[in-house]
């Protein structure tokens, strides 16, 4: 388990990535983004409807126990992860809305993820000690809004200082992920070899799964490739670091190990696959434009 | 041309109360001491402030602006041991390093040779060889050309400047990292067979000095070249119009005059396009400093998105830009939901103004978008419209008070009133000649007339229109077709983003126009052929119609965002290369 003194870390390093994000942004970027709501709503759909179900329904098919289920449709619950807004300026895709997608994403998330986290676990059958009490997701939300907010204060108070600080949480979003990866897997390597493939499978096919899917609905749902790649990400990357500190908080002991199990293998791989993914859709991107400059002369 | 000495002036009687009709006396001896008083009365202020598209900033008040242009002119007259009239090339982007070099050229009695930084090496070499610049300040971007054009030339010393040159320490530190290692743009400065310093430690030089600088400028005066400023690529090389203290001067007050001293101190200048460009050099950085105003540089106005942080964190009141940039700010669905509250005038130059674009963005900012008239040579402002009502679309305006007009035909004599004829502009703001090429200046300058080679109207008022260039006219069958007339009726469509008309041979009637069209994306049904031709057929006389239309997704375009119609000519000859006429 995490020592207090690294929860403590975990809890600093998000409030400040909460204070990154905050300052990517301002006010009237909201105002701009909801007067054509059409692909945030299609991102928050792909993240709300199609993750949990995903999350739930892979825990169900892989027969997964209780504690590595309510991990799994934790992370699935999971509002955007930050680090997806650096996927999608690799990508080629729609920076302005995958940063939009998380915010917007992170703020919904206090109603949203109590609430489906409550639905998902008691359909699964969770019971007793595994499950996460409603408020204390709330909770940790409504902590992490604080930095949020001040963020986009700070953004209007000070340009340089919101900059810098942007940059700053968008780094240490993936410092955290090492960071966890770094403290948890050598205290864990032997339970890593202990498991079974339908873990693995749970872990790296959520995130796989859910881009893949975001993609289909961003499609279906007429929005065009390069939107349609931004919202796949932004779909397949949940905040990792957020699941890790709500488990930390929720759980003590052995317990807390077995549940953030599948969060720190899931923030593990979508590292990885994401890479692959991001590579593949940039050469999609740059493919498209090529086309369209050869395009250009339409007598 | 008539010899008179004094031809009339119609447009006098429009100036109504608000313009005068005579230039005050002149204040200033030259750019330098222009420079000087202004930083001492304003020194608290802030003159510049450079904003990068994330938001990060940087500023210069005019008091350090002053103690940094005079170390700059120490280091040029002692380090470099530069005299009075020694070229000095700047290839900057905006950013807080122009004014420093400009300013400091200019105490150091100095010649400015304004350079794109997006000039070619052969383009940089034929610049730095013809003006004989013996000092080259560079944005660090782009010194690695230098490694094949250095050794070409005369320049004895390179300054390096950074895009976030004067930046606070952390976000110039992570403008620069992210320049070099994310964006990859910063390449590795060659070694070069000359002396080559970072801007920083040229300052440190020169302020070691303690050099008493007011005397480098103290025999600067009026006539004294201040700016050879390069133009005239369209056809052949390109060649620099000879600016004097005098032009700029001149010119400053003839910008205040037509604008009825609406302009204060207390104004934000959002200075978007580029300063090595005439057009922003006077109208925003002179203009805007002169009265103690402050200038907000934008390093790169494209994409236009680029300059969304700007306009959201400083109280921007007035903007300048070409046609094609305020097309491209309302299309920005920030700028049309919230278009600057503090705005209170933009100045279109460059190239014609589309009467739709005028028109929409006084719908959409509730400000007038005026348009002016200049050329490289004129410093470059020869007319203007008044910013009240009497402002006519369509019109590049009054000539402004203290200079002369008249329309010519081809033999030199001018047009009856309201026919169309050659603009020609006499006064304190033409420049001397062009560098070194006293044929191009016969050709151009004739007993103190400035041929502008730009087809003009003048009505009862004195309001100039401009019908086109003279080289870019379509003779169809013998009917002169103005390009700027088939554009503006184009720009009408909805489906229409941007387009431009040029003249394709043709077998029947000589030649024939053709239009490229770039299509709205915000349009909902995509524009065709047919829709086209039908517009044009209600608007338009049947030989002014074209009688081809490409689709574009882009058109070329100038550093500043002029659309470039030479570029499509060059296009168009090697198309009809060899093949002849098309029936």
């Amino acid at each position: 388990m995490l020592t207090e003194t690294e929860t403590t870390l975990l809890g600093i390093m998000m409030m400040v990535i909460m204070l990154g994000m905050g300052s990517s942004m301002t006010w009237r970027d909201f105002l701009i983004a909801f007067r054509k709501p059409k692909g945030i709503l299609v991102g928050l759909v792909s993240q709300y409807v199609i993750m949990p179900f995903l999350g739930y329904a892979l825990a169900m098919i892989l027969g997964l126990p209780p504690a590595m289920a309510v991990g799994l449709i934790l992370i699935a619950c999971m509002p955007g992860g930050t680090t997806s807004n650096i996927f999608a300026y690799f990508s080629k895709g729609v920076l302005a809305l995958s940063i939009m997608m998380t915010t917007v994403s992170t703020l919904v998330a206090v109603v949203t993820v109590p609430l489906l986290l409550n639905f998902y676990s008691g359909l699964a059958g969770v019971t007793g000690e595994y499950v996460i009490p409603a408020g204390n997701i709330a909770q940790v939300l409504i902590v992490l809004l604080v930095p949020t907010v001040l963020g986009m204060v700070l953004r209007k108070v000070n340009a340089n200082a919101g900059a810098t600080i942007e940059l700053l949480g968008s780094l240490l979003g993936v410092i955290v992920i090492l960071f966890l990866i770094g403290s948890w897997v050598p205290r864990n390597y032997e339970m890593l070899l202990n498991t079974g493939l339908p873990v693995y499978i749970a872990a790296i096919g959520i995130g796989l799964t859910g881009m893949l899917l975001g993609y289909w609905l961003a499609r279906a749902l007429r929005q065009d490739s390069n939107r349609a790649r931004t919202i796949s990400l932004e779909t397949g990357i949940q905040n990792g670091p957020l699941a890790a500190l709500v488990i930390t908080l929720t759980f003590t002991g052995t317990q807390q190990q077995e549940v953030l199990f599948i969060p720190v293998l899931y923030s593990l791989f979508i590292v990885i696959t994401s890479s692959f993914v991001t590579m593949w859709y940039r050469r999609n991107a740059t493919a498209e434009a090529l086309a369209r400059d050869a395009a250009k002369i339409r007598v | 041309m008539n010899d008179d000495a004094s031809p009339p002036r119609p447009w006098l009687a429009s100036y109504g109360t608000s313009i005068p009709r005579d230039l005050p006396a002149p204040r200033y001896r030259s750019l330098a001491d222009l420079a000087d008083r202004t930083c001492r009365q304003n020194a608290a202020r802030t003159a510049f402030t450079c904003v990068v598209p994330n938001g990060m900033n940087g500023s210069l008040s005019y008091a350090r602006l002053a103690e940094m242009s005079d170390a700059f002119a120490a280091f040029l007259r002692i380090d470099c041991g530069l005299q009075p009239g020694d070229r000095v090339a700047v290839q900057l982007p905006n950013g807080l390093a122009y004014p420093v070099a400009a300013f400091g050229t200019f105490k150091a009695g100095c010649v400015l040779v304004n350079t794109n930084p997006l000039y070619t090496a052969p383009e940089m070499i034929h610049q730095f060889r013809d003006s004989g610049a013996k000092v080259l300040v560079i944005v660090d971007m782009f010194a690695d050309k230098l490694a094949e054009v250095i050794a070409q030339t005369d320049i004895g010393t390179v300054v390096l400047a950074g895009v976030s040159e004067f930046f606070p320490s952390l976000p110039r530190l992570i403008v620069r990292g992210v320049q070099k290692y994310w964006n990859r743009v910063l390449p590795p400065v060659p070694d070069l067979p000359v002396r080559t310093l970072r801007l920083r430690a040229a300052l440190k030089a020169g302020r070691a000095h303690r050099a008493p600088v007011a005397d480098y400028w103290q025999g600067t005066g009026r006539d004294d070249l201040a700016l050879l400023q390069y133009t005239g690529g369209t056809t052949g090389v390109a060649k620099g119009a000879m600016l004097t203290h005098g032009n700029i001067l001149a010119n400053l007050d003839q910008v205040h005059a037509v604008s009825g001293g609406v302009m204060t101190r207390d104004d934000c200048v959002l200075t978007a396009l580029p300063l090595y460009h005439i057009f922003a050099f006077t109208a925003n950085l002179m203009t805007f400093f002169e009265l103690g105003a402050r200038n907000i540089l934008i390093p790169s106005p494209r994409p236009v998105q680029n300059l969304q942080r700007a306009i959201e964190n400083y109280p921007v009141t007035w903007i300048t830009g070409v046609n094609t940039l305020f097309n491209g700010l309302m299309n920005e669905e920030w700028f049309a939901a919230y278009p600057p509250r503090r705005l209170r005038a933009a100045i279109a130059g460059g190239t014609a103004l589309h009467q739709a674009v005028a028109r929409r963005w006084q719908a959409m900012t509730g400000t007038p978008l005026a348009e002016g008239y200049g050329l490289t040579e004129t410093a470059p402002l020869v007319s203007f419209n008044p910013l009240d009502d009497r402002a006519r679309p369509g019109s590049i305006g009054l000539p402004v008070p203290g200079c002369d007009v008249v329309l010519m035909d081809d033999d030199g004599r001018p047009v009856a009133q309201g026919q169309p004829g050659e603009l020609a502009v006499r006064g304190p703001q033409v420049m001397r000649g062009y560098w070194q090429r006293d044929d191009e200046t016969a050709r151009t300058m004739r007993e103190g007339w400035l041929l502008t080679g730009d087809v003009a109207v003048m009505d009862e008022g004195g309001f100039l229109r401009i019908v086109d260039r003279k080289k870019d006219l379509v003779l169809v069958s013998g009917f002169n077709v103005y390009p700027n007339e088939v554009e503006d009726v184009l720009s009408l469509m909805e489906g229409v983003l941007e387009s431009a008309v040029v003249a394709i041979p043709d077998a029947k009637t000589g030649e024939a126009v053709r239009a490229y069209i770039v299509r709205n994306p915000d349009h909902p049904a995509e524009l065709t052929e047919a829709e086209i031709t039908a517009h044009c057929r209600s608007h338009l006389t049947d030989y002014k119609r074209p009688r081809s239309i490409i689709f574009r997704d882009e058109l070329p375009k100038s550093p500043i965002g002029k659309i470039l119609r030479k570029d499509l000519k060059a296009e168009i000859a090697r198309e009809f290369a060899g093949k002849g006429a098309p029936c």
